[in-house]
């Protein structure tokens, strides 16, 4: 099974290294940590992401706003929002732009895993339907 | 109460009695004693026009009989010729006939001729040959015709004055003398009565009496000096004066007999104005009443406006008191969210870190190391303490948060049940019996059913932690004034004192021994309770047990933004 392309958005740098360091432990491909939404954006804009885990409180580009601007790049990205508590009504507008899960910040790293490898399958199958509509729609096509 | 708030009660209550007094007192003072002054203004018109007419009419009177005598006198002196009146039985006729007109006024009656010599006589003394040429009233009589003396002695000592008419010019001129007995003249006079003190007399240009007075004095006195003015004036004149015995005496004066005597009329001001001085002691009294009644009411109105001014007081003490409760507990949620944020960073990175370092443990090559149980146990701390706190700050972040909840219609007694569906096992484990007293139908209210549930939850665990030995928890639901409904909670439990009561709401504040409680519970439930516009109401009784009342109102009273 191939591995999800993670990357990991937020304020706090520390946060952002260790998180990653855990999760590269677990086997988790090509992790890489952005520390503002504007980064992030670009980062997504470059490159090709599974999962995106993103802290909803950040200074500059918030998380939703980070949201809104990734999903108009890649409408595909599954997104994961880390919260503060006070910060949750933020999370469920993230959720209604189409963010797969919320969490609270801390979380446990085995409850995140969880949730990456949810939004990785969600993602995967997806893709998955949209490649055989494409092999279908192809086959449609061809002239017979 | 403090002494301080008595004391200011009382200072208002002293304060109202004064000005309310002086207010009434001040009108009240100024009509009783306006009308006091014009009545006595108008009473001393009616004594002084008394006074006047009575002098006036003596005047008249006295100036009269002198006239009618020396009238009759000259009518003698006309019927008789000299050589006839001075035979003794011709004089001696007109004599009696006038005693007889005039009671018995004369003493005697004289003819004297030009030269000064007594020609004939009638009367008790024997004067006949005396001359009295010289004699200033002879040579008066000769010059103006009439002659009436004042009051003297005489040779008789006895207090008396003399008319004397003149006849005939020249050589062949006589004179018609009579003595009349002053006394007699006098009670003209002295019969004046006016009250008890009122008196009549007159005074000759001289300064002595001329008739008796009543009072002080005796015919031919001369008056105490300097008590009158003997400057003569024309008409009445009206004044007051004291006396020597220090008595206020109303005075009326007038001169006659052409300025020789001076006739005065006097009465005290005490008996002249007894009815004024009546009036007045009327009125006082009147005003003693009036201010008196004033007093008591005033006493009494005032004693029931600061009890009630007292009474609202209280009540706003109390509001205030629960104002600042509810603005403390506001601003101590405000503080603690704001920490609780704050923190929440820290600690994701100490779980992380602890994480890490978990993870980097399990690899192969650390396997080795011989501290490693060590390592483990520490950072498995390290992580569960972490955890506690995360617990703390989400708790708090609940109690404080201001996010919308999710607002429905909520069936209390169904939401109440499902809670008790939680707890009842491990209640019955603890031998505590719920007892269940629903009101049904109750009407719905709006709440938020999760948070709702969350509050009963934690009333009901913590009475059954206060129930450590077993006991009763009782529900009860029913509505309560002003659309509201009313849920009671119960226990049969320990108890609290007093002094835990007032801090029961407080963040962090718990009985509960350390780490098994966080002391937010109940300020959640004060959180959440409030939020839906009710309230909640703690009463307890160490030893008996513990009520929790709680009030929700069946609209929802707070905008929903």
């Amino acid at each position: 099974m191939p591995k999800p392309r993670i990357l990991i958005v937020d304020d706090e740098e520390r946060f952002v290294t260790t998180l990653a360091k855990r999760l590269i432990e677990r086997e988790l491909e090509v992790v890489v940590g952005v520390y503002s939404g504007k980064e992030a954006i670009e980062e997504v804009r470059n490159n090709t992401y599974d999962v995106i885990i993103l802290d909803v409180k950040m200074p500059g580009l918030d998380g939703v706003e980070t949201l809104r601007e990734m999903k108009k790049i890649d409408p595909g990205i599954e997104v994961i929002m880390l919260t503060g508590h006070a910060s949750v009504d933020s999370a469920v507008e993230g959720m209604r732009l189409g963010a797969y899960e919320y969490l609270m910040k801390p979380c446990e790293i085995d409850e995140l895993m969880e949730k990456i490898n949810g939004a990785y399958e969600l993602k995967t199958a997806r893709d998955e339907r949209i490649r055989q509509a494409e092999v279908r729609k192809m086959v449609d096509r061809r002239p017979g | 109460m403090p002494k301080q708030i008595t004391d200011s009660y009382r200072g208002l209550r002293q304060y109202i009695i004064i000005i309310l007094l002086v207010a009434a007192a001040i009108p009240l003072a100024v009509i009783g004693g306006s009308i006091y002054y014009e009545y006595r203004a108008s009473v001393r018109e009616k004594v002084t026009t008394q006074l006047k007419s009575i002098v006036t009419h003596h005047k008249e009177s006295i100036e009269s009989f002198l006239q009618e005598i020396t009238a009759a006198m000259r009518v003698a002196t006309h019927l008789k010729p000299l050589d006839k009146i001075a035979q003794t039985e011709v004089l001696q006729n007109v004599f009696h006939s006038l005693q007889r007109e005039y009671k018995h006024a004369f003493e005697d009656l004289g003819v004297i001729d030009s030269k000064g010599a007594h020609l004939a006589y009638i009367g008790a003394y024997d004067l006949l040959g005396k001359n009295y040429s010289d004699a200033a009233w002879f040579k008066e009589v000769m010059d103006k015709r009439v002659f009436i003396s004042d009051v003297f002695l005489g040779y008789r000592q006895v207090p008396h004055f003399v008319i004397a008419v003149k006849e005939g010019e020249g050589k062949g001129a006589w004179i018609l003398r009579a003595t009349v007995d002053a006394a007699r003249f006098g009670t003209v006079v002295e019969n004046v009565r006016l009250g008890h003190t009122g008196e009549a007399f007159i005074v000759n240009k001289e300064g002595y009496y001329e008739t008796r007075p009543r009072m002080a004095g005796d015919i031919l006195e001369k008056i105490e000096p300097g008590s009158l003015d003997l400057a003569p004036f024309d008409g009445v004149k009206f004044w007051e004066v004291k006396d020597k015995n220090g008595q206020k005496v109303l005075r009326a004066k007038t001169w006659m007999k052409d300025n020789n005597w001076l006739l005065i009329v006097k009465q005290d001001v005490d008996e002249a104005f007894a009815e004024v001085y009546k009036t007045r002691n009327m009125a006082i009294a009147l005003f003693v009443i009036g201010a008196l009644l004033v007093a008591v009411v005033t006493f009494f109105t005032t004693r029931v406006l600061v009890r009630k001014i007292e009474k609202a007081d209280e009540q706003k003490r109390a509001l205030d008191e629960q104002l600042i409760e509810s603005a403390k507990l506001a601003s101590i949620g405000e503080l603690s969210a704001g920490i609780a944020h704050e923190i929440n960073n820290p600690l994701a990175i100490i779980g992380q870190e602890a994480g890490w370092m978990q993870d980097l443990l399990k690899r192969d090559d650390l396997k080795g190391i011989k501290e490693m149980d060590d390592f483990k146990d520490s950072l498995r701390e390290i992580a569960r303490q972490a955890g506690q706190c995360k617990e703390i700050t989400h708790k708090l972040l609940s109690f404080a948060r201001k996010t919308e909840s999710v607002i429905k219609n909520v069936n209390i007694n169904e939401l109440i049940e499902d809670v008790i569906g939680i707890v009842e096992r491990e209640a019955a484990v603890n031998n505590i019996e719920i007892v269940r007293q629903y009101d049904e139908p109750l009407p719905l209210i709006y709440g938020d059913p999760a948070q709702l549930r969350q509050v009963f939850l934690n009333l009901l665990n913590n009475a059954t932690d206060a129930l450590k030995r077993g006991g009763e928890i009782k529900i009860e639901t029913g509505t309560g004034e002003d659309d509201s409904i009313s849920i009671k909670v119960s226990d049969t439990g320990v108890g609290m004192p007093k002094e835990i009561l007032t801090k029961i709401f407080d963040p962090f504040f718990t009985t509960k021994p350390q780490r098994k409680g966080t002391g937010l519970g109940l300020s959640i439930c004060h959180g959440i309770i409030e939020e839906l516009g009710g309230d909640i109401t703690v009463a307890s009784q160490v030893g008996k047990g513990t009520t929790f009342t709680i009030n929700l109102p069946l609209e929802q009273k707070r905008g929903e933004t």
